[in-house]
């Protein structure tokens, strides 16, 4: 954050919003393409582009950060503006979750990131090129509440710090900017004061602030009483099951840590009990399911988990989970959490080509967090031409073959794996398949096989008589 | 079995095994969905203590494979001395399981190792039943045995021990004892060496599973050994005992935790004695055969003294030089029942280790128990050298049953066999050429009015196929006395019959439901308000705790009851568990326990204990915790530690276990009623009652306000049932203050002379060394 300096930027060729790996942009590769086109640089930071005005509201009431930039640019020489450039320090980069830029009318604009000189670009392309142009640029971030202190004891209340900029970091001036900051509580230990500010109950309101440098770098540090539960899904294992029997099983297996203030000292269940509070003990969340779940089973590797209630409403299922103890600062639990579902909702098909429509992820709980997540779709033996496209890109892994009840060949499993995921990236994944309809008769063909087998070995055998001696027949 | 080959018998021989499947079948599947009462209720799960080590070590097997297993040592039990998991484990119920759970992998069917395991002992219970009907029809009919087969799928004494999640050595082991038996009374009929060997081979399946095994290497050579008193000696005896006992011997040294027990401990020593006097017999019939008769009387004499006089010097010998291990402990205490209590307290501490009383007996067999005596009665009556097996079988199990809550179990099988033959031959005089009777009384138990049709049908073809030839004409001599009876009385009498069946089948599952149905982990109770059923699931939450939020290598101490579902469970090292191999160890954990906190802290960190688990129970009034359970720790601790530990200091003077404030004060402040009732004084349970009621002991704890300055509670469950302390590290704690007067040191009489001048003092005769020069002296 400190020290950025404005080099010369660097062209690229467009990327796909890459969230897994940043790895995959590296430098170097661009240094390599610099002296090929640099017409570029005067196209990328248009000096005459100016944001006229910003209006940023940043949300740090729970332990995402959710960061919204309401931008209104103009083009000060009147000519249309085709790209707009959105940076993100690299030290910031590995917590952004998800972002995204809309126009006025709620419209997704497309955007391509590229790595310069430790800054993340990234690059909104507008379909229609006016002089002034309004969009909302969201951005999501993980993590970067930190507790402080790090540990407090059990009745001890839980205290963040939020640090980061007060400004729009823009390579673009900025005409005018206001800040509101939506906090979890009025208690406030500090923030920063740069005037005008107007602190009320748990909102801050900074600016405006009127013409900002290009790169200003104004820290923005926040200390204040966030009680929301900050747990983390450290790993999310979803298993997709489709049988053409007309179900869809789903199944998550689901690792989780209270990532708050660690628990100092000891836990009591005698103070735990007097106090009904929950304070910053995380004693159940809610699990929000698609309306047409049934068997919902929520259990860990010591079997079934009691206490759960689950509720029914008319477009979706609402389960509450108590994991099996409150959970504080640094503590881990893990449990298993499957449902089935009528394939009719999720499976379309026309002859024999199917199209699997579903969610990628599923809510866990609200402003949920996952590190990381491993999805695997099974399909049912004997599909072909399997053709996947995710709403985001994740990680592909090789197909694998899965064997359950009378399989032969195996069934395809196709796996994915993204991380840092947040609710923000719940959508839908679309999955092409051939499949042909005699093949599901295979199994029950197999069953009466064997049984016919094991009868008729039976009836022949029975009807042999393989003894040696048959001296005492007519005894019995 | 039906082996009848003429064109009359095959007709109804087919109705007649027709009739004898479905009979079996539907006994399979009434004991099958008997026992399964507690998946129902609660869930596919692993019940109390045992079958979680059973389950930990199948698992482990199923994924390490065979050999790993064998050579598994466990450093996560008995911390810090492992326990050789593969040597001292009988591993034959983790190899039933395991060869199921490969066999239906190896056909794509992706059971979990959990429900083969909970679902081993309720199908196991299916085969039981038909090795009793086999059994039961070697000894007297197929018709008994249809009855014992339906009684022993449903009596509640082997239901206690095999029910769904009761995963245990135990039900397994009633299917390889029941038919081990069967082979062997089979062998003893038809003398054949094949069936001798397939008795050694089931007898290697039974060794290999449960430590009952002993039972069998005791009661065949008693049956031998008896046969030869009555004169019965034969070349079938000879053989079919030979034969099993060479093989058996063989076959059982196989399993490593049995290893050369079968030739070195006194248990076994019968066999190989009646091995050796049956060998000795033989050779003697064969001299008498060849000898002349004074001879041979003279030889008889001496040879049989002198014999006998080796035999026996030469055992003695061998257990004095140790060659022969003597009897164990737990062997002792099967004869003297007090010897137990003063000897080995850990044995006698285990409830399933008390004497029977009766009514455990009428509760777990019910009307079998007064019509069992009948069976042994009609089998003495028509003797012949299997019946003798039985009525010894049924005899030594009286008393083994007698002695041990737990041996009701080998006990149930012969009352079954016995009371199914009872039962045949009863209807047999009553429903002869009464056909009208059975459709009267075929409202009731099903399966039971089949068993009376059959019996019927089956009886003329195969009653004979059980009894010596010269005692039959008696026999049914005796049944033809009989058919004089009225029909009215005999449809009475029948119609009684039925009744009591019904009963004991509707005194089966209410016993089976409420008895025997808890899974001991998940703790259900019915709410008396509203009804509604509530569960107490804190030990699964305590140990599911442990297991996510403590190291993977913390070591928890617990009480040895714990063991082995910590280490299932949370799957995190302890330092005693059920399998009490080592008394010191666990009188160890006993005193640290019993001891202040200032003396446990000594132990448990020379123990490298990071974590102690307690059950509490008085927030719930759960009575089976820790402090009920306490005065046996302090009892094993006293017997390893008598200078630290006297059970008589935790009574008051009146001789009282008390833990309100009139308990004696070495009670009241020793580890394990600090861990209880920590911070329990300023709990009240409801308004109206005062803080600090325990539920359990129904009183007021006597030591309330107190801290704990060397543990810091970790975790408590939400009904209390299990509190886990963390064990301090020495720089986490201060030592405890010392009293102003104790921290200076008194002065002592010595005065130190130099006190005003600063003199060197030397030393007298001292050899001067001059640096860099050799002493010459020297």
């Amino acid at each position: 954050m400190n020290s950025i300096t404005c080099s010369p930027p660097l062209p690229c060729v467009p990327l796909p919003f890459v969230i897994l790996n940043i790895s995959n942009i590296s430098y170097r590769n661009f240094s390599g393409a610099l002296p090929t086109c640099p017409k570029e640089k005067n196209e990328n930071y248009p000096a005459k582009i100016v944001n006229k005005n910003v209006e940023r509201s940043l949300d740090i009431s729970t332990q995402l950060i959710k960061d919204l930039f309401k931008i209104t640019a103009t083009n000060s020489d009147g000519l249309p503006i085709s790209v707009y450039t959105f940076i993100v320090p690299a030290a910031e980069r590995k917590n952004l979750a998800f972002i995204s830029a809309r126009d006025e009318n709620k419209k997704e604009l497309k955007y391509t990131e590229r790595l310069v000189d430790g800054n993340h670009q990234f690059i909104i392309a507008f379909p229609k090129s006016v002089s002034t142009e309004v969009f909302i640029i969201e951005a999501i971030y993980t993590k970067r509440l930190i507790p402080h202190p790090m540990e407090i004891p059990q009745s001890g209340k839980q205290l963040v710090r939020y640090e980061g900029n007060l400004y729009l970091f823009s390579p673009y001036e900025t005409a005018s900017q206001k800040v509101n900051v939506l906090l979890s509580s009025s208690n406030i230990l500090s923030h920063t004061q740069v005037k005008p500010y107007n602190v009320a109950s748990n909102k801050i309101k900074y600016g405006p602030y009127e013409n900002i440098a290009a790169f200003t770098n104004q820290s923005l540090i926040i200390h204040y009483e966030n009680e929301r539960p900050f747990l983390t899904t450290t790993r999310l294992e979803r298993v997709i099951e489709v049988s053409h029997w007309g179900n869809i099983a789903v199944k998550e297996n689901i690792f989780m840590t209270h990532t708050g203030a660690l628990l100092k000292g000891s836990f009591s269940r005698y103070e735990f009990q007097k106090d009904s509070r929950s304070g910053h003990a995380i004693k159940s969340y809610k699990t929000i399911l698609p309306s047409s779940a049934s068997d919902v089973y929520y259990r860990d590797t010591n079997g079934n988990i009691s206490t759960s209630n689950m509720k029914i409403f008319r477009d979706y299922v609402e389960l509450e989970l108590r994991p099996r103890f409150p959970l504080f600062g640094g503590w881990k639990t893990q449990y298993t959490l499957g449902y089935n579902m009528p394939s009719f909702e999720y499976l379309y098909n026309s002859g024999d080509k199917y199209l699997l429509k579903m969610r990628l992820i599923d809510h866990i709980y609200n402003d949920m967090v996952i590190d990381e997540a491993e999805i695997k779709i099974i399909l049912p033996e004997g599909v072909s031409n399997i053709e996947l496209t995710t709403p985001y890109t994740v990680k592909r892994g090789p197909n694998e073959l899965h064997y359950t009840y009378l399989d032969t060949v195996g069934r395809p499993v196709i796996t994915l794996s993204c991380k840092n995921l947040v609710e923000n990236h719940i959508a839908n994944f679309n999955l092409k398949y051939t499949f042909s309809k005699i093949t599901l008769l295979q199994e029950p063909l197999l069953v009466v096989a064997f049984f016919f087998i094991i009868f008729f070995i039976a009836i022949i055998s029975l009807r042999l008589d393989f003894s040696i001696n048959t001296t005492h027949s007519h005894k019995d | 079995m039906n082996q009848s080959s003429s064109g009359i018998w095959r007709k109804s021989a087919g109705y007649s095994s027709l009739i004898t499947f479905s009979i079996l079948l539907i006994a399979w599947l009434a004991g099958f969905s008997s026992r399964l009462f507690a998946v129902i209720r609660f869930e596919s799960i692993i019940h109390e203590f045992d079958p979680w080590f059973n389950y930990r070590s199948t698992a482990f097997m199923v994924q390490h494979g065979f050999y790993k297993f064998l050579n598994w040592f466990d450093e996560r039990a008995w911390y810090p001395l492992g326990r050789i998991v593969g040597g001292t484990v009988y591993p034959g119920l983790m190899i039933t399981s395991g060869t199921i759970h490969y066999i239906l992998h190896s056909l794509n069917i992706p059971i979990h190792i959990r429900d083969i395991c909970v679902f081993l002992a309720p199908v196991f219970s299916g085969l039981t039943s038909i090795s009793t009907y086999l059994l039961t029809s070697e000894l007297w009919s197929r018709g008994a045995g249809l009855f014992a087969a339906s009684f022993i799928a449903i009596v509640p004494g082997y239901i206690s021990r095999s029910v769904a999640g009761s995963y245990d050595n135990e039900g397994i082991a009633i299917f390889a004892l029941q038919f081990t038996y069967f082979l062997w009374v089979r062998s003893i009929k038809t003398g054949s060496m094949f069936w001798s060997a397939a008795t050694a081979l089931s007898y290697f399946y039974m060794v290999s599973a449960w430590g009952g095994y002993v039972f069998i290497i005791n009661l065949i050579p008693l049956h031998v050994f008896v046969l030869l008193i009555m004169g019965r000696y034969s070349q079938r005896l000879l053989t079919s005992y030979s034969t099993f006992y060479i093989l058996g011997l063989l076959f059982s040294m196989q399993i490593p935790f049995v290893g050369f027990q079968p030739i070195r401990t006194s248990e076994h020593m019968a066999a190989l004695g009646i091995f050796v006097l049956l060998l000795f017999i033989a050779i003697l019939r064969h001299l008498q055969s060849v000898l002349s008769r004074s001879d041979f009387r003279k030889f008889y004499l001496f040879g049989g003294m002198f014999a006998a006089l080796i035999v026996f010097l030469g055992v003695v010998f061998l257990t004095i030089f140790g060659v022969i291990a003597p009897w164990s402990g737990r062997f002792y205490s099967l004869w003297d029942t007090g010897y137990a209590k003063i000897h080995i307290p850990i044995i006698a501490s285990v409830s399933e280790h008390q004497p029977t009383t009766w009514f455990s007996f009428f509760f777990d067999l019910h009307i079998l128990v007064c019509t069992f005596p009948v069976g042994i009665w009609y089998c003495i009556k028509s003797v012949n050298d299997e019946r003798i097996f039985v009525v010894l079988y049924a005899i030594s199990a009286v008393y083994f049953a007698g002695v041990m809550v737990r041996l009701m179990l080998t006990l149930t099988p012969v009352v079954c066999i016995l009371a199914g033959i009872a039962f045949s031959t009863l209807l047999e005089v009553f429903l002869k050429e009464d056909y009208s009777s059975r459709i009267v009384g075929k409202g009731g138990n099903i399966a039971n009015t089949e068993i009376a049709e059959d019996n019927h049908v089956d009886k003329k073809n195969l009653y004979d196929k059980a009894g010596k030839i010269k005692f039959r004409p008696k026999h049914d001599a005796q049944l033809e006395t009989h058919c004089g009876i009225g029909s009215n009385l005999k449809s009475v009498i029948i119609l009684a019959i039925l009744m009591i069946l019904m009963m004991f089948a509707v005194h089966c599952t209410w016993v089976t439901s409420n008895a025997y149905s808890s899974p001991s982990i998940v703790l259900a109770f019915h709410n008396n308000q509203d009804g509604s059923r509530n569960i107490l699931d804190d030990f699964r939450e305590a140990y599911y705790w442990l297991s996510q939020n403590t190291p993977d290598s913390a070591r928890i101490m617990s009480w040895w009851d714990y063991g082995y579902q910590i280490a299932g469970m949370a799957n995190r090292t302890t330092l005693v568990d059920n399998n009490t191999w080592n008394n010191s160890h666990i009188a160890l954990v006993g005193k640290a326990m019993s001891s202040t906190e200032e003396k446990s802290y000594e132990i448990m960190s020379s123990l490298d204990v990071d974590y102690v688990l307690i059950i509490f129970g008085g927030v719930i009034g759960y009575s089976g915790d820790d402090i009920n359970k306490f005065l046996w720790m302090v009892r094993i601790a006293e017997g390893e530690h008598p200078k630290d530990i006297k059970e008589s200091d935790y009574f008051t003077d009146r001789g009282e276990f008390r833990i309100d404030s009139e308990g004696a004060p070495t009670l009241l402040n020793c580890l394990m009623y600090k861990l209880s009732y920590y911070r329990f004084g300023e709990l009240k349970l409801d308004y109206r009652g005062p803080a600090g009621y325990d539920r359990t002991r129904n009183a007021i704890i006597g030591n309330k306000d107190f801290e704990l300055s060397y543990l810091e509670e970790a975790y408590t469950t939400e009904h209390w049932l299990v509190r886990i302390y963390r064990v301090k590290k020495p720089s986490e704690f201060n030592r405890p203050s010392l009293k102003l007067g104790e921290r200076t040191l008194s002065p002592t009489n010595y005065i130190p002379r130099k006190n005003s001048k600063r003199r060197k003092g030397y030393i007298k005769g001292r050899p001067t060394v001059i640096k860099g020069k050799r002493n010459n002296s020297q």
